[in-house]
């Protein structure tokens, strides 16, 4: 192994383990202030979006701008040597595929249809702004980060399930048994963070040349070629990855990577059929109120769409998550799911609480400290809670199911929603009434009853519920904060 | 025109092969023997045992008054006969305080951190080989133990501290409760136990004290038990008969309990009650917050299976120190 593979594997490794290490310390709510976000900041894909979608950077987002930078200056180094799902995906194309250098040869040969990820980060791009921001789908690191959040955590020892992580787990297996056939597949032909660095790197100071006199034209260079970006010919930078395998690969040393001065001739653009451009920008324009009219939370509200704590109103939530489930991977009790249908299409893997799955912890501000894109604002747990004398956070209402419920139904007493309940004072309250069994005797009962006015909607109380599956007492989304139509009770701050 | 192959095999071939073939018959054989109508035999409920101490002339409760939490838990346990009647060398030690909620000490909704870090120090003195700080919290364990201040107490006093992640449980020998539940084993595991709970007010059984305290050790399935408190608290009174309760009166819970929330539902008592009756410090608790014992379902019901005496009389008094 050469030294500037040996450097790049070791960078590789770092990346990799740091980014799986930081989900590690997420799942174990490791209190120390981890830069938790640090990949996703790192990220221009979500910046470009939330800019386009919601017209704001939000907060340490900015930072995304130094990729551009390091891109403008070493090209796609950060495909080669930092992303995760590229590292996996070239740790799996290494373990899993014998190829002969012949067939080497063949399989990192450019092909036209990896101009594929163009159109696909131009169709995120104009849908996200038409106001639906779709990048999180297939971004590498929402992409890594849920498959990872939602298809291993869940198998390890006191993992928690996942409803639909095995849709995540596919993608991110998929993407990596791919690189069996073509090492990086989906870095060439789908990635539109790839895409995206690519345009950049066109223009990039230090690239790949190959000097003339020296070549014998062995294509030796071509066979561990990550990028298919054809280091022999007409090198299309856009493409590289700067794995630098190309240079120890060349037997005459002809092969350099270095700070040049720009081509006479433009760089090589990519692939891109005029005609074929315009029509994904214009399928994009039209998906995005197709997405609208399946009807998800953002024309009305959903009583099952309980979002978490400090959540956007739903079409600023909409225009601005990413899908990357760090907060689902921070919720101390498991309540932030992915939501599979609640959200409507629009809203397919953004994060709901599911409160049968764990509740919302009232002094918990774990998800808005974690949300990369401030879909979740980040609060004090004073503000949350309402210590600060303010109305605290509502996420929803719960409603006791006089059908189910011990007392209400069975005659038998139970008290355990109103003992959970963390309001001050408590939002169940317990009524006490003289009802007759069935022989006819009077017994004394309490009832629960919820207070509205004071019920945050945290669920704790519908998740020790002892009423086994369904609840006796449940939470829908009525009466949260964010959305100020979406009320039980007239008035204005106490409801 | 292929070569003719051999058309006999030698005798040590024919017996090595039939040897091979015999072991292999005899192996698939004993697999079936072995498993044909195998019973799958589960783990059985392990009994609970007796951590109790013998009785002595030392008294069996008797409660400090100051603002120094721990110095009231040292006095108490004094007047007791010391924590050497309790721990002996080599001993190992279950700490079971109530670290329900995530709720910060002046909150009252969890055991003082101050009075947990004593006992484990008390117990560490006596030589005991390994003291743990267990309970199974209501909200998130991790914010619980953070937040009580008895992960950092407990921690740095020489505990084990463990919260429901690192707790394994195991069916047990409940009799009368519901069934399907399952209890800490490191409990079932200790030689010595103490039981600490704090004294606060609760919606059903009206107090909550040291038999409710049991809540903590079970696992999924605790909350079907409120459907008949006074039993089941009893019923755990029966069950698990710790060597020493201590209740934590530093500051009480008058209302909306067990997780309070508000300060001013704290009233600052600074006592601290050490019992080997675990029936008279349940009285002594309800006591405080203004319940005559006998009023109270379960302690009722626990003097009547004999589980302890209600009578505050037998409270040795130390007051201020």
């Amino acid at each position: 192994m050469s030294w500037t593979t040996r450097i790049r594997v070791l960078y590789q490794a770092f990346f990799l383990l740091l980014f799986v290490w930081l989900l590690d310390r997420l799942a174990a709510g490791d209190p120390r202030a981890f830069p938790f976000t640090a990949f996703h900041h790192a990220d221009p894909l979500t910046a470009a979006g939330t800019a386009l979608a919601a017209g704001t950077i939000p907060g340490a987002l900015v930072w995304s701008a130094a990729l551009i930078a390091l891109t403008l200056v070493l090209g796609r180094a950060f495909c080669g040597w930092i992303c995760p799902l590229g590292t996996l995906q070239q740790l799996a194309s290494f373990l899993f595929s014998g190829r002969s250098r012949r067939e080497s040869l063949n399989v990192n040969r450019y092909r036209r249809w990896y101009a594929l990820k163009y159109y696909i980060l131009a169709a995120l791009l104009v849908g996200a702004l038409a106001g639906t921001l779709q990048t999180g789908l297939l971004d590498p690191l929402s992409l890594a980060a849920r498959g990872l959040a939602s298809g291993l955590w869940p198998v390890l020892p006191g993992g928690r399930p996942a409803p639909g992580g095995w849709i995540a787990a596919l993608l991110l297996l998929g993407i990596l048994v791919a690189s069996r056939w073509i090492p990086r597949l989906f870095c060439r032909a789908f990635c539109p963070l790839g895409a995206f660095l690519g345009v950049f790197a066109r223009f990039a100071v230090f690239r790949i040349h190959r000097g003339n006199e020296a070549c014998t034209s062995c294509t030796l260079c071509a066979f561990a070629c990550q990028g298919a970006d054809e280091p022999l010919g007409n090198h299309r930078a856009g493409e590289c990855m700067v794995c630098l395998n190309c240079l120890p690969a060349c037997p005459e040393q002809a092969m350099g990577y270095g700070a040049l001065p720009p081509l006479a001739a433009p760089p090589r653009q990519p692939d891109l059929s005029r005609r074929t451009l315009v029509g994904t920008v214009l399928t994009a324009l039209a998906v995005a109120p197709l997405l609208r009219a399946a009807g998800g939370g953002r024309a009305a509200a959903r009583p099952r769409l309980v979002r978490p704590p400090g959540a956007l109103a739903e079409a600023d939530f909409l225009e601005r998550c990413v899908k990357c489930s760090l907060c689902q991977q921070a919720c101390p009790t498991g309540a932030i799911q992915a939501a599979i249908a609640e959200a409507g299409v629009e809203g397919f893997w953004t994060p709901v609480v599911v409160p049968r799955r764990g509740w919302c912890e009232f002094a918990c501000t774990r998800c808005g400290e974690v949300c990369p894109t401030a879909a979740i604002t980040r609060m004090t747990a004073a503000r949350k809670t309402g210590y600060d004398g303010k109305p605290p956070v509502r996420i929803g209402t719960a409603f006791v199911d006089r059908g189910r419920c011990l007392p209400w139904a069975m005659g038998t007493p139970c008290i355990v929603c109103e003992e959970m309940c963390p309001t001050d004072p408590k939002a169940i309250w317990l009524e006490t009434v003289e009802e007759a069994g069935r022989d006819g005797a009077a017994r004394r009962l309490q009832r629960p009853r919820v207070d509205a006015s004071r019920c945050v909607g945290c669920g704790i109380c519908e998740n020790k519920c002892p009423v086994g599956e369904e609840a006796a007492i449940r939470v829908s989304s009525v009466g949260e904060t964010r959305n100020p139509l979406n009320r039980l009770l007239a008035g204005s701050a106490s409801s | 025109m292929s070569e003719p192959g051999p058309t006999t095999i030698t005798r040590r071939e024919a017996v090595l092969r039939l040897a091979s073939t015999a072991a292999a018959a005899a192996a698939v054989g004993a697999g079936v023997v072995a498993f044909h109508d195998r019973r799958i035999v589960h783990p059985g409920a392990a009994p609970v045992p007796d951590w109790r101490v013998p009785a002595s002339g030392a008294g069996v409760a008797a409660a400090a008054r100051s603002t120094d939490p721990a110095g009231n838990v040292r006095r108490a346990v004094a007047a007791l006969g010391g924590i050497e009647r309790f721990v002996r060398a080599g001993e190992s030690v279950l700490i079971k305080p109530n670290v329900g909620w995530d709720r910060l000490p002046e909150q009252a909704a969890d055991t003082d951190p101050f009075v947990v870090a004593e006992l484990v120090r008390l117990c560490r003195s006596a030589g005991a080989r390994r003291v743990v700080v267990a309970d199974i919290s209501c909200n998130d364990p991790r914010r619980c133990f953070a937040s009580s201040g008895i992960l950092a107490a407990a921690g740095t006093a020489g505990a084990e501290v463990f919260d429901a992640r690192g707790l394994r449980l195991v069916p047990a020998a409940l009799s009368g409760l519901a069934e399907g539940l399952e209890v800490v084993e490191e409990l079932l595991r200790a030689d010595r136990v103490i039981n600490v709970p704090v004294v606060k007010h609760h919606s059903l059984s009206r107090v909550t004290l040291g038999m409710k305290n049991w809540f903590g050790v079970l696992g999924a399935g605790r909350n079907r038990l409120h459907q008949d408190i006074d039993m089941a608290v009893a019923e755990l009174g029966a069950i698990f008969r710790p060597t020493l309760t201590v209740v934590d009166a530093t500051r009480v819970l008058t209302a909306n309990g067990p997780v309070g929330g508000s300060l001013a539902d704290v009233r600052t008592v600074g006592a601290v009650l050490a019992a080997t009756d675990p029936v008279l410090a349940d009285a002594w608790g309800a006591a405080l917050l203004g319940s005559r014992p006998q009023d109270l379902g379960f302690i009722a019901q626990a003097e009547q299976r004999g589980l302890g005496r209600a009578d505050l009389a037998r409270v040795a008094e130390l007051g201020t120190a």
